[in-house]
């Protein structure tokens, strides 16, 4: 029984840390209608930004946490300047391709800068998991489970109570009505991808902290996938719960069915949740239905 | 305060809807633009309001000055910050934000929180049932309460002028009537309106001034009050034939006919 609870409490954290980064996919789609493929490019662009200047520079933790921060948002500004600006309004298939068009390309620009080498990544929090009783918890996943709900109810509460944050949620409801109030939809975006690049930061260093760094890590990204889909790609508070579902049932499967079955059933059913979700619940969860008066 | 000179606009560079609009909306007046379907009303209102951008349309000649400042092609939101705020026809809430949150929204250029609160409680006192709505998903309000939204939400703005599209569209006469008498209340209070309708009847009982389109031009213009006994504008617009009656739908070849101001 103490396994069983160990296992739900670590799936639960590990589907904590997919919220996070499928934050950075909710809080982008919901400004700029980007579904953004090269989410989990970005968390490898973070996870090399703090590899670079805690290792590299040599700079002290709390130096160069917030510089990773600040140069990881400075790189989602430029994606958005550089490849989405001139998008806007144009149709979603256009947005797809340029998205996948990205997840290749900084795919390139990490080989091409940093090579193909495994390289160490910062202890950024505690090795030494906490024993509770007979149950072990990592420590890095705890501690990035309690950074993703704090991110997601402040998240929320700006997204629904700030002027600031309703803005932003405006341009989320219709780009033409935002504008004609007077809101930059422009300067939404871009500040939507500076959020995004930031949380796959935080995201990279909960997920890498004391691991390997490598461009495969990137697939962190579309683990995340299904946890954005069933929570509905405009809820940020729903991530909560669609992560803690995801993570737990995946948790369970590795540890319980796939003895049975030879393994990978574990990897799989995240993705066997989203295409049921899809089926039955296009929007998610918790994601915005359409509202059509008759 | 808000004038147009000889505009021209031109969507995806082939088609000339406005074909050298000239207007003027002096301060504190209510004017009127009237037109059937397609006679280029909207298109007006989206040259005016920077709209135009997203069905791919520009102002090809002319220009339109806001307090002599040229707006004509700038983007939407320069034109809400330089005073002028557009209600959209389709009653275009922002659907899942509650009653209030479309207000702050509307408001969200107001300079602290205290002018916030000052603007919403006005709006609450203008318009009593958004006060009673105000945690209200604006999806799921009627189409007249959406409309007396919209009102509020650009009220909340503190515009110098508010450009209001179709605000009779699709509603029940009770409720035209509700939301005109809103419009009533915020013209005595000193308001600046630019009135796109369809609905002349109900724009003429409150404008000052009318414009008449058709085909993209304006072919006839004056005081509403006088605009409301021309014959033409009686048979065409009002419904109303010389003679008092109103005409059959079989006579509609001579209405075709009479419309002199195409010939």
């Amino acid at each position: 029984m103490v396994y069983f609870i160990n296992d739900v409490i670590t799936g639960a954290l590990i589907g904590l840390l997919y919220a996070l980064v499928a934050m950075g996919f909710v809080v982008i789609y919901r400004a700029s209608k980007v579904f953004n493929f090269a989410q989990g490019e970005l968390v490898i662009i973070g996870g090399f930004i703090v590899w670079f200047t805690t290792l590299e520079l040599g700079l002290n933790l709390w130096l160069s946490i917030p510089l990773s921060l600040v140069l990881a948002g400075v790189v989602g500004y430029l994606i958005e300047r550089i490849f989405l600006t001139r998008l806007i309004g144009e149709s979603v298939f256009s947005m797809v391709m340029v998205t996948i068009g990205l997840l290749i390309l900084l795919r390139g620009v990490v080989l091409l800068l940093f090579g193909p080498a495994v390289r160490p990544f910062p202890i950024i929090f505690p090795l030494k998991p906490l024993f509770l009783g007979d149950m072990l918890i990592p420590m890095n996943l705890l501690i990035g489970g309690i950074l993703t709900i704090v991110a997601a109810v402040g998240l929320s509460w700006f997204f629904n109570r700030t002027r600031s944050g309703l803005r932003m949620t405006a341009v989320a409801e219709d780009h033409v009505v935002a504008s004609s109030m007077g809101i930059s939809v422009k300067g939404s975006i871009a500040f939507a991808w500076i959020l995004g690049a930031v949380l796959s930061t935080i995201g990279a260093m909960i997920f890498l902290s004391g691991k390997s760094l490598t461009f495969l890590a990137s697939e962190i990204g579309f683990a995340a996938l299904p946890v954005a889909l069933l929570a509905g790609l405009e809820s940020i508070g729903g991530l909560i719960l669609a992560g803690i579902i995801i993570g737990v049932i995946q948790s369970l499967t590795t540890n319980y069915l796939d003895p049975y079955v030879g393994g990978s059933l574990g990897s799989v059913v995240p993705y066997v949740i989203m295409l049921a979700i899809l089926l039955i619940r296009p929007t998610g969860l918790f994601g915005w239905r359409t509202i059509e008066r008759v | 305060m808000l004038e147009l000179n000889n505009v021209e606009v031109t969507y995806s560079d082939v088609i000339l809807a406005l074909k050298g609009v000239s207007m003027r909306v002096q301060k504190g007046q209510c004017v009127a633009l009237l037109g059937g379907n397609g006679a280029g009303k909207s298109t007006t209102l989206k040259a005016i309001s920077g709209t135009l951008r997203s069905e791919d349309g520009t102002v090809s000649a002319g220009s339109i000055l806001l307090e002599g400042k040229p707006i004509q092609n700038v983007e939407a939101s320069e034109v809400v910050r330089a005073g002028l705020v557009h209600v959209m026809e389709g009653r275009r809430v922002l659907r899942h934000l509650t009653s209030e949150q479309n207000l702050i929204v509307g408001g969200h250029m107001a300079p602290d929180a205290a002018e916030l609160r000052r603007r919403l409680d006005h709006v609450y006192t203008l318009i009593p049932r958004l006060a009673d709505l105000r945690h209200r998903t604006s999806g799921f309000m009627s189409g007249g309460e959406q409309q007396l939204l919209l009102i509020g939400r650009a009220v909340m703005a503190a515009p110098g002028i508010i450009a209001i599209d179709e605000p009779s569209l699709g509603l029940a006469p009770m409720m035209i009537r509700d939301v005109y008498e809103v419009l009533r209340q915020l013209k005595a209070e000193g308001t600046t309106f630019f009135l796109v309708e369809q609905n002349s009847a109900a724009a003429l009982s409150i404008a000052d001034h009318a414009y008449v389109m058709e085909n993209g031009r304006i072919v006839l213009d004056g005081p509403a009050d006088k605009l409301a006994q021309n014959e033409d504008v009686k048979e065409f617009y009002l419904g109303v034939s010389a003679s008092g009656e109103r005409k059959s739908y079989r006579d509609i070849k001579h209405y075709r006919r009479r419309k002199r101001w195409l010939g």
